[in-house]
């Protein structure tokens, strides 16, 4: 009796446990395929360049020429060294094909910080180094916000993990969209939710928030003095894995660079 | 066999289920291992994740939400401890009253004969 009790409670779990909420597929496969394979319109062209050169800071920037004109668009990764998925999705972003624009990504911003898998570099936390009216107040934040000037943006997004949920766990903020005025913070939250959040992980929805535009943050530097449409965007470790963090970040990346017209995804063929 | 090894509802003195009997249950089993191994499975790889995890999803979660704020200086995984006591609680509560049950059904028919 309590044999077959356990064998059946068993079987029923091995029975109905997903084949994984991340991989179903559904629209984010098209807008993936859109971002990784190169348009109708031709090929891209890439260029490499190296900011804050012979420092110990020196960083790559990969500048990537859609074949038609549109908006120019800015990843940045590992502004906070530890938070891995910025680091291996803005690499990837280096191989992606934009439809239309300039794609920009410097996917290790804080190199030190990278190498050493800490969130601070040899200056502090990075995204603290913006502040109002000021210069920036470290050699790397410069460095960082001269290549942003010269290529002045007209979208910015930058990448991070939390540990807990924001709105949740009091101290966290991750499974976020932090947020300009002008920009599509909401659209591309519920697009989150639609794309990578299974209706039975609830706490896990993306929630989309406003932000200061005058704090010390890189996206809220972008927003206020070239007045472009900035993210900051959050996953959290809270119950999730490397891969699925990773999945949710290209997902929202991908959905950035749609919404501002950089990547095209057929219309609803 | 001596009195605790018997649990009597408050206000009867019939009815009673062994401690022994409530513990090796089929329902306390079964609930321990629906609240434990889908929420395991989710928490080893998040693709395991499952409609089953929901409810230790949300006992889970709403744990560390309350421990978050009036203790932020714990690590998320310490909270398997209170959640894994929680499931035994759950299971065996449910346990209970399933022998509870099974006991007054046995007694109601024997009545009848
Ligand atoms: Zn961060």
């Amino acid at each position: 009796m309590r044999r077959r009790t356990i064998l059946a409670a068993g079987s029923a779990l091995a029975g109905t446990v997903a084949a994984g909420f991340v991989s179903q597929p559904s629209g984010d496969h098209r807008l993936l395929t859109a971002a990784r394979e190169p348009g109708d319109a031709g090929e891209t062209n890439t260029n490499t360049e190296r900011l804050l050169p012979g420092t110990v800071h020196e960083t790559r920037l990969h500048e990537i020429d859609a074949p038609r004109d549109g908006p120019t668009a800015m990843v940045f990764g590992g502004i906070h060294g530890d938070e891995r998925n910025g680091i291996a999705v803005a690499r990837e972003i280096t191989e992606w094909h934009p439809d239309a624009g300039t794609l920009v990504v410097v996917p290790e911003t804080d190199r030190v910080a990278v190498e050493n898998d800490e969130r601070e570099g040899v200056d502090g936390n990075l995204n603290r180094h913006f502040p109002a009216d000021r210069e920036p107040v470290s050699e790397l934040a410069r460095g960082i916000w001269d290549a942003v000037e010269t290529r002045d943006p007209d979208v910015v997004l930058d990448l991070h993990r939390s540990l807990g949920i924001y709105d949740f766990h009091r101290q966290y903020v991750g499974q976020a969209v932090f947020h300009s005025p002008d920009a599509h913070g909401d659209a591309l939250a519920d697009a989150l939710d639609d794309d990578s959040v299974p209706w039975y992980l609830p706490f896990h929805r993306f929630t989309a928030r406003e932000t200061d535009l005058s704090g010390p943050l890189l996206f809220q530097k972008a927003a206020r003095e070239l007045e472009a449409s900035t993210y900051l965007f959050e996953t959290t470790e809270f119950l999730l894995d490397q891969p699925t963090r990773n999945e949710m970040t290209r997902l929202a990346a991908a959905r950035v660079l749609e919404l501002h017209g950089l990547l095209e995804t057929g219309g609803d063929a | 066999m001596s009195d605790d090894d018997w649990l009597v509802l408050p206000g009867t003195d019939r009815t009673p289920v062994s401690i022994g009997r409530v513990v090796t249950s089929p329902a306390t089993i079964g609930t321990f291992v629906l609240l434990v191994v889908p929420f395991a499975l989710g928490w080893l790889k998040s693709a395991l994740f499952s409609p089953l995890a929901l409810p230790s999803y949300v006992l889970y979660g709403i744990g560390t939400a309350i421990g978050d704020a009036i203790a932020p200086r714990f690590d998320f995984w310490l909270y398997w401890i209170p959640f894994l006591a929680s499931c035994v609680g759950i299971s065996v509560t449910i346990g209970f009253g399933y022998e509870w049950w099974r006991e007054r059904a046995d007694d109601d028919s024997s009545e009848r004969l």
